[in-house]
């Protein structure tokens, strides 16, 4: 009665090479006329945007800003109450947000885009946009707020060293030759930068990316997301089914963390996201509800499953220590935390 | 007016009448033996199509489009409900197992679409390391034991039918019976047969509600969609049938205290049966079948009938007095009375023909029906009554009552004739001028539409309407869906371009209010595109590529046509009213002003909202149209008959009143201007007039003959008056018993028709002496009069 089919994803996406192999001078000005088109439409602000599904949070300063579907930025001065929309120009659903300071920050998404904005969120412009690539970029990550990656679909990893004014693709000069999508990028303490993808992708760079070398991976299913901890060298990532291994080596070795439900299952909810916080507690959210907390660098996490089942994309801790979280249904709060 | 010459036609017609009156007699009979037998032949018919403004544009979208959107539909959703605790237990599971499995044989199902959590289409998905994991969401090993149960909750979480085929709150799940017009006959394959929705309702009342409601006492049944509506309003149309021998009990017994005589009481019954016979036989002749709001007609012309023939029985008894025998009685009434009644009846019949102006099929056929109703009460209680009653006679007892009242004096008639005097008349005038200022007002929060929850149809709180409320608490979808069709080339449906319109036509919905949720092609897509990309949440979006465009919406069966050139995008309101309807339109008119393109191209409207959005269009469009239309007709006739533009103020002005209070009564009551209470405002005027028509040819007559107004008031009172108060009376109940039609705008319509035909009798004996008061002078009257019979 199970029944497994080859993913249908592969198949598409290797229709999708071929064809931009054999039509990219018919495409590339069809794509173009497309873009303009939608470029000139902005977001529509609506009193319902943060009811809508939402994929990243992060903080600016003491501001939060969270993107999602139909271009919505959204912005809170206190602390998840109320929100205000950004002006952004376009209605693609953006991926990922990161503030390399409490002014300039960065949104990425479909379209390849990338948005920046200097004034904490609140009004964004375009930087770049690659229509002809039909899919996303899915992380933005800055050193400062000159240096910083976009990391997306197919293997695409855009780098600028001028705070966003050009954008390179190096992501020919990764070790990805089946173009498997690069789901997210951070940087470890005292180590260097991590990215994780699909099909147990991991890439590292000691050196500010400059070079890349590839990781052997404990998993060859996808990995959604890595988070750092307060440690040296000390990561964790994770992904489908509740997968979670943790590294205190930048990768040279992975330990799996069993993941049981308050019921006493295993967890077996793809993990999606996650947040280091001040106090250097590891969260992590997924899909069913799931949250994960971890008070020791990751070596073990707590795991509950919130009532509504909603698929969670990002979270953020509040200075009253309440969570918030964002993925379907948009912004919700959470009650207070126990701390242990 | 009605002039002794030999010449004039009442005498020329009471010559051709009374000296042929065996012919008369024996002609009625053949007609009413062949129209009575054509009369058994009328079937309810309930034509979905005639209930709508078929040249509406957004009417003519849908239908043009009709097929491609079929499998949008016809389907009935049977919720079973777990009384106590919810639905993961043995007991429950095994209920609903046989119930999906009844339901499967009911005739009429389309076997190969029923959806429950037992159908093996019903299944769970996964995302795997391998690509997709999924199954039966009862798998192949449930055995009702509490692990196969847990596993069935785990499925049933993973197969996203929460707030679809589950309830949000996991007490009841649905059975989907997706239905076949046309189906073959389960005896004998070759043959067709019509889906009967009657029998179909009938069916899943016995064999699902009350059978499993019985077996198991812990499940309750909740019965929805079009088919069981439709069942239950044949039903309600049936008990309507009931109400006529009701009203012709009450009507039976007021006659005989009216007319103190039962051979003209059994006289008047038996020619107005004849005119409703001969109404419903030529009805059956015209191909029309009898609908909920046809229904409306017999009882109308039994109403209208029964007025007239006491108006002609009262015309005899008094006419007895001065006349030897029965027939020379009879032939005086039919020469007084011929006219006026001609009169009374043609400005019925005009009143109804401006329905005409309405373009709705329902409407057009009770405005045919009621004036060809009212043309054959000319010959049944104009014509044929008298010639029957020349042979009866009266009996004594009436006689004598009759030639008392001509010399008694009556208290009542003289108190009433106030009315005309100088002392009431401008109280009465005021009092008119602040109910109608009063009605003025209130009556702008009238609404148009319907304006209750659930099915407008049916009552709030009929079983069908509870049901309803049940499942749309209960689960993820509303019952009033607009639906806009997108339009595009052969095979373009799915084009990148297109979708992305489509979902901003979406988020522009979903931001309008009164919008609950969405749902198009573009829904689907996106999760299919996310569960190929693992569930990311980072990939629910429309993608590019064409062939994933294409991959996402193989599964979108019903969300999309054949030849992919026409997709529908269901907007789910809160509520069907006027206000609504009409932002939620208005949405989307905006949004294809701006967005069609010659690639594609957003059209309204189909689904019951948009249905309903095209129909409150064109009744707020007619209502005007009709009044101006009614109220001209009707001022035509009596310009006609009295040929004075003060004695057509009197008869017209209380009418306006009765409108205008009638207005603000509906709104009070929360009835919407809508297909069923539109007619009643032209039946209201139409038949309305007719007491005025009565009462002032008497007191012109009267006046005429030097009266001061308030004596000629007086006599008027006292010769017709009565008849007119008991006019009222019958003409209201023919009409009140259906107040209690399970049928809720029958009842409103009842309810609204019994206040207009006794206000607008209670206006015209209130109102019109006292506009006399100020508009007629009775000495020009009797000047004119006295200068006539001189040159005479």
């Amino acid at each position: 009665m199970h029944e497994s089919v080859m993913s249908a994803r592969s198949i598409c996406k290797r229709s999708v090479l071929a064809l931009s192999m054999a039509l990219p001078l018919l495409v590339a000005p069809l794509a173009a006329v497309a873009a303009t088109e939608s470029a000139s439409a902005h977001s529509i602000q609506s009193a319902r945007a943060s009811e809508t599904l939402l994929l990243g949070i992060t903080q600016a300063g003491k501001r939060l800003v969270a993107v999602g579907e139909r271009g919505h930025i959204l912005y809170s001065d206190d602390a998840g109450d109320s929100w205000q929309q950004g002006r952004v120009p376009t209605r693609q659903m953006l991926t990922a947000v990161f503030f390399a300071d409490e002014k300039n920050g960065w949104a990425v998404g479909h379209d390849a885009l990338i948005l920046h904005s200097a004034d904490g969120g609140e009004s964004w412009s375009e930087q770049y946009r690659d229509t002809g690539l039909e899919a996303p970029l899915l992380d933005v990550w800055f050193a400062d707020e000159r240096h910083g990656f976009a990391v997306g679909a197919y293997g695409t990893m855009l780098r600028t060293d001028d705070a966003g004014a050009s954008w390179e693709d190096i992501g020919g000069e990764l070790n990805n030759e089946d173009g498997y999508h690069l789901n997210a990028i951070t940087r470890i303490k005292d180590a260097g930068l991590f990215v994780v993808g699909e099909m147990g992708l991991m890439l590292r760079s000691a050196d500010e990316g400059q070079t890349w070398e590839e990781v052997a991976s404990p998993y060859e299913g996808s990995l959604f997301g890595v988070l750092p901890t307060q440690q040296a060298d000390t990561l964790v990532v994770y992904g489908l089914r509740g997968h979670l291994y943790r590294s205190d080596d930048f990768g040279d070795s992975w330990q799996d963390i069993s993941l049981q439900t308050p019921q006493g299952g295993t967890l077996q909810f793809g993990l999606a996201d996650g947040a280091l916080l001040d106090d250097g507690r590891l969260l992590v959210v997924g899909h069913g509800g799931a949250v994960l907390v971890s008070n020791d660098n990751g070596q073990s996490f707590s795991v509950s499953l919130r009532e509504d089942r909603f698929s969670y994309a990002g979270v953020a801790m509040r200075p009253d220590g309440r969570l918030i979280l964002v993925g379907q249904g948009g912004v919700h709060i959470e009650g207070s935390m126990a701390t242990p | 007016m009605i002039s002794k010459s030999k010449s004039n036609p009442a005498a020329v017609m009471e010559r051709l009448v009374f000296n042929n009156r065996p012919a008369v007699i024996l002609l009625t009979l053949l007609v009413s033996l062949f129209l009575f037998w054509q009369a058994a032949q009328v079937r309810p018919a309930t034509s979905f199509e005639k209930m709508i403004p078929l040249k509406h544009p957004y009417i003519e979208k849908m239908l043009e489009f009709r097929d491609d959107l079929a499998n949008l539909g016809n389907s009935v959703r049977i919720s079973v409900e777990a009384v106590d605790g919810d639905i993961f237990n043995a007991e429950y599971m095994a209920t609903l197992h046989q119930i999906s499995d009844e339901a499967f044989y009911i005739p009429g199902v389309d076997r190969s679409g029923v959806r429950s959590l037992w159908s093996p289409n019903v299944r769970w998905t996964e995302v795997t390391e391998e690509g997709f994991d999924g199954g039966e969401v009862i798998p192949q090993t449930y055995d009702g034991s509490a692990e196969s149960l847990e596993e069935l909750r785990s499925n049933i979480l993973k197969s996203g039918q929460v707030g679809r085929l589950v309830a949000n709150n996991f007490k009841s799940s649905i059975v989907e019976i997706p239905l076949l017009e046309v189906f073959p006959d389960p005896e004998d394959n070759s043959r067709l047969l019509q889906l009967d929705y009657r029998q179909f309702s009938h069916q899943l009342e016995e064999h699902i509600r009350d059978k499993y409601e019985q077996q198991n006492p812990n499940v309750k049944i909740h019965i929805i969609g079009f088919a069981k509506k439709v069942g239950d309003l044949i039903d309600g149309l049936i008990d309507v049938a009931m109400f006529f021998i009701v009203a012709l009990g009450i009507t039976f017994v007021l006659l005989l205290r009216f007319t103190r005589c039962i051979r003209s009481t059994l006289a008047v019954l038996f020619t107005t049966l004849i005119a409703v016979g001969w109404q419903l036989g030529l009805l059956n002749l015209l191909g029309f079948g009898i609908d909920p709001y046809s229904m409306l007609v017999p009882f109308l012309v039994f109403a209208i009938g029964i007025s007239h023939g006491v108006q002609v029985v009262n015309g005899i008894a008094i006419s007895s007095s001065t006349s030897v025998n029965p027939l020379s009685a009879a032939r005086m009434a039919f020469r007084q009375l011929f006219v006026p009644g001609m009169v009374a009846l043609s400005s019925d019949a005009v009143g109804f023909i401006t329905l005409m102006l309405i373009d709705i099929g329902v409407i057009r056929e009770l405005a045919i029906g009621a004036s060809v109703g009212v043309a054959v009460i000319i010959l049944t209680n104009l014509i044929f009554l008298p010639v029957v009653v020349s042979y009866l006679g009266l009996g004594k007892k009436a006689l004598e009552y009759s030639r008392g009242s001509e010399t008694r004096e009556s208290r009542l008639a003289r108190r009433f004739s106030a009315f005309a005097s100088a002392r009431v008349a401008p109280v009465s005038v005021v009092l008119a001028l602040a109910a109608a200022g009063f009605g003025l007002w209130y009556g702008q929060n009238l609404q148009i539409g319907d304006l209750d929850q659930g099915a407008p149809e049916l009552r709030p709180d009929s079983r069908y309407n509870l049901d309803n409320d049940f499942i749309i608490h209960n689960y993820s979808t509303s019952s009033d869906v607009l639906v806009v069709m997108v339009k595009t080339a052969s095979e373009s449906c799915s084009r990148y371009p297109v979708m992305e319109a489509m979902d901003d036509l979406t988020w522009k919905m979903e931001n309008t209010p009164g919008v609950q949720s969405v749902i198009s092609m573009v829904t689907v897509s996106k999760q299919v595109i996310k569960g190929m990309n693992e569930g990311n949440l980072k990939w629910e979006a429309l993608s590019r590529n064409a062939d994933i465009l294409n991959n996402s919406i193989a599964r979108a069966d019903s969300l999309y046509n054949s030849d992919c050139s026409l997709a529908p995008v269901l907007v789910f309101l809160e509520d069907h009213k006027a206000q609504t309807l009409s932002t939620a339109i208005a949405a989307v008119e905006d949004f294809a002003a701006e967005r069609n393109t010659d690639d594609y191209q957003f059209l309204l409207a189909s689904g019951n909202a948009g249905i309903e959005a095209a129909t409150n269009e064109v009744i707020a469009l007619s209502e005007t149209k009709m009044l101006i239309a009614v109220y001209a007709a009707v001022m035509f006739m009596c310009l006609l008959t009295f040929r004075s533009v003060a004695a057509t103020a009197c008869v017209i002005l209380p009418l306006v009143l009765t409108s205008v209070l009638g207005n603000a009564l509906m709104a009070f009551l929360g009835i919407g201007v809508k297909v069923a209470t539109l007619p009643v405002i032209a039946l209201g005027v139409g038949v309305g007039v007719d007491y005025g028509i009565y009462i002032y040819s008497r007191l012109e007559a009267f006046l005429r003959m030097g009266m001061p107004l308030q004596q000629a008031y007086y006599e008027t009172l006292k010769s017709t008056g009565k008849a007119v108060f008991f006019t009222g009376i019958c003409l209201a109940i023919g009409v009140a018993t259906w107040i209690f039609s399970a049928i809720k705008f029958q009842a409103d319509m009842g309810l609204m028709l019994t206040f207009m035909f006794l206000w607008n009798m209670f206006g015209a004996i209130w109102l019109l002496p006292a506009l006399a008061h100020f508009l007629i002078k009775p000495e020009k009257l009797y000047a004119a009069n006295s200068q006539q019979q001189a040159t005479d």
